[in-house]
């Protein structure tokens, strides 16, 4: 009898290298995988029930407390969400920075994740410290990359680690010029960094897995989507955040404190190889031919090209960033005055992780009635589940249960789950009989 | 001229702000005005992950303080050397990226200090935004007055 016959069920009780806490059950049966579950079991954190009664200049103070790696996402969501309800337009400096802003979160995050939680995986490693002792240049280079990512953040947001500086109509301040041409110079330096990183990444040995999936992510008329653009999907979707709901619907599973999203009730997938995906027409000119340079195309249909597509990721990041502060100028009032206004307010950015879509119901008092916040992994943990299932069939059920259980986190890491943000995250339980 | 960088970590929560309080402490005191300007710097950093790393580069001697627990008596003072954490190779969560993690990924890395001084504080309670508790407020002080008698004993020789 071949190994396949064999019944078995594991149990990753502790999936390490995610944001947060969870676990995978997977039971085996005969050769058959009957269930495989990403239980997702951190408490419900209650965010959008804290939100309620609070007036709205404290909002973005409150949702950057939802992530400690993602919080400028939370944040810009929030205010840009309220100033269209208020019909405040905080004007194209503020508009502009927030977009550097973003841009820094994007490079912390995603540098963070390849360096220190995916790329190990790739190198037979545990950890990064293990891929530093292999690989000390690539790690350095990662520091370094990340280091510039909370540079950024700092510099608007005051400190990197919820940052306070954003409110509703702008910024609380305005950096010095000194401080932005310091960074600038940074930002040029790091460049050359960003496009070694491509090469990098594009040049590790991932497995071949094409799957089909439909990538959902924002889309902007002339340039990379981050804060800004239409909800735009690879089946030709393109609406409003207001019309979100008419399309994408959430749902709870017993086994899980994350919701599950769906988009026409099927799965979808978010994130940066999402946005790759559908924009990379838009990405720069000397970008594109980086990427043709090194052999890869997009759209791409294997999960495994994550990696590479946050390393494309933060090179724009870089580039944008350094483009969007060349003509810098110190803004006397860098907010503009805010009444607030009652009724139902819509927003929708490119967290690191992919689409992040709120919803708040204000009285005219700019107290919160009602909030709603989707994000991006409790979109993903549909797509994640189908993703293990057929990866896994493919990778070939017969394989020792460490093996499973380590090609199954890579399969997740792809994602960069934040089970923080979703509710939280990986202990694996498996099954045989 | 070498360079001493005091760095306390911490959070805004109860007991957790031990690192903080060991440097506000050593700032009250005076000490580094004892020096040369420049020659001691210190900070306070909020749970800085990797960040750590590029903070213990081009400087000769960095005195960490952190909160710790290890079943001990809140407000205990420990000197960590580095077998303390020497085998520490358990997979990482950036969420849990941890001061230990950090200093064994700059190890790693060849970027640690000629001198790392570590010290931990053992902490009880840790509430966010709660106050920390008096026999925490006493060990920073005391800890403090450690550190800056090593300054004295050592820089000043």
């Amino acid at each position: 009898m071949s190994e396949q016959r064999r019944t078995v069920a594991i149990h990753v009780p502790v999936l390490t290298r995610v944001e947060g806490e969870g676990a995978l059950d997977l039971r085996i049966e005969d050769g058959q995988l009957l269930e495989l579950r990403l239980r997702i079991f951190e408490p419900p954190r209650f965010f959008e029930k804290f939100l309620e009664g609070h007036n709205y200049t404290e909002v973005p103070d409150l949702v950057a407390r939802i992530c400690g790696i993602c919080p400028v996402a939370y944040q810009v969501t929030a205010v840009q969400a309220l100033e269209k309800l208020f019909g405040v337009d905080p004007g194209p400096w503020a508009r502009d920075m927030r977009r550097v802003f973003y841009c820094g979160e994007w490079i912390q995050s995603h540098s963070l994740h390849i360096h220190l939680l995916a790329a190990p995986d790739f190198f037979g490693c545990n950890n990064a410290i293990e891929l530093a002792r292999i690989e000390p240049e690539a790690v350095r280079r990662g520091l370094r990359i990340q280091a510039l990512g909370n540079e950024l953040m700092d510099l608007f947001g005051a400190r990197s680690v919820h940052p306070v500086g954003l409110r509703v109509g702008g910024f609380h301040g305005a950096p010095a010029l000194s401080q932005v041409n310091a960074i600038r110079e940074k930002l040029r330096a790091a460049l050359p960094e960003a496009e070694a990183l491509i090469r990098w990444t594009a040049g590790i040995a991932v497995p071949q897995d094409n799957q089909l999936f439909t990538s959902v992510a924002m889309q902007h008329r002339e340039r990379y989507a981050i804060e800004d653009g239409l909800i735009g999907a690879s089946d030709g979707l393109s609406i409003t955040p207001e019309t979100y709901e008419a399309h994408f619907a959430e749902y709870q599973e017993p086994y899980s404190t994350a919701l599950f999203s769906t988009y026409h009730q099927r799965p979808y997938l978010v994130g940066p190889l999402a946005r790759l995906n559908l924009n990379h027409d838009r990405l720069p000119e000397q970008l594109r031919a980086l990427l043709v340079d090194t052999g890869l195309s997009f759209p791409s249909r294997n999960m495994f090209h994550s990696l590479v597509a946050r390393a494309v990721e933060i090179f724009h990041a870089l580039h944008e960033a350094l483009r969007l502060l060349e003509s810098y100028r110190v803004q006397d009032s860098p907010h503009v005055p805010v009444t607030p206004r009652a009724g139902v307010a819509y927003g929708c950015t490119e967290a690191p992780r992919g689409l992040l879509w709120q919803r708040y119901e204000m009285d005219d008092a700019g107290r919160v009635v009602a909030a709603r916040i989707v994000p991006p992994t409790s979109q993903n943990q549909l797509r994640i589940e189908e993703d293990l299932r057929l990866s896994l069939l493919q990778f070939g059920l017969d394989h020792p249960d460490d093996a499973l259980q380590l090609h199954c986190e890579k399969v997740i890491r792809n994602y960069d789950p934040c089970i923080s943000c979703a509710t939280h995250f990986l202990r694996l339980n498996v099954e045989r009989k | 001229m070498s360079t001493v960088r005091i760095l306390g970590i911490g959070s805004p929560a109860g007991d957790d702000q031990a690192g903080w309080l060991t440097v506000d402490a050593l700032e009250a005191s005076g000490v580094s005005r004892r020096f040369a300007p420049g020659q001691i710097t210190s900070a306070r950093l909020d749970r800085p992950g990797a960040g750590l790393i590029s903070l213990l580069e081009n400087t000769a001697w960095v005195i960490l303080v952190d909160a710790m627990q290890s079943n001990g008596k809140a407000g205990e003072i420990r000197s960590l050397n580095l077998e303390d954490w020497a085998a520490y190779s358990h997979g990482l969560s950036s969420h849990g990226f941890g001061v230990l993690d950090a200093l064994s990924l700059a190890r790693e890395l060849g970027n640690l200090p000629p001198r790392l001084d570590l010290y931990g504080i053992e902490i009880g309670s840790v509430i966010p935004g709660a106050a920390p508790g008096a026999e925490i407020l006493a060990a920073a002080r005391q800890l403090a007055d450690i550190i800056a008698s090593g300054l004295d004993d050592t820089l000043a020789g």
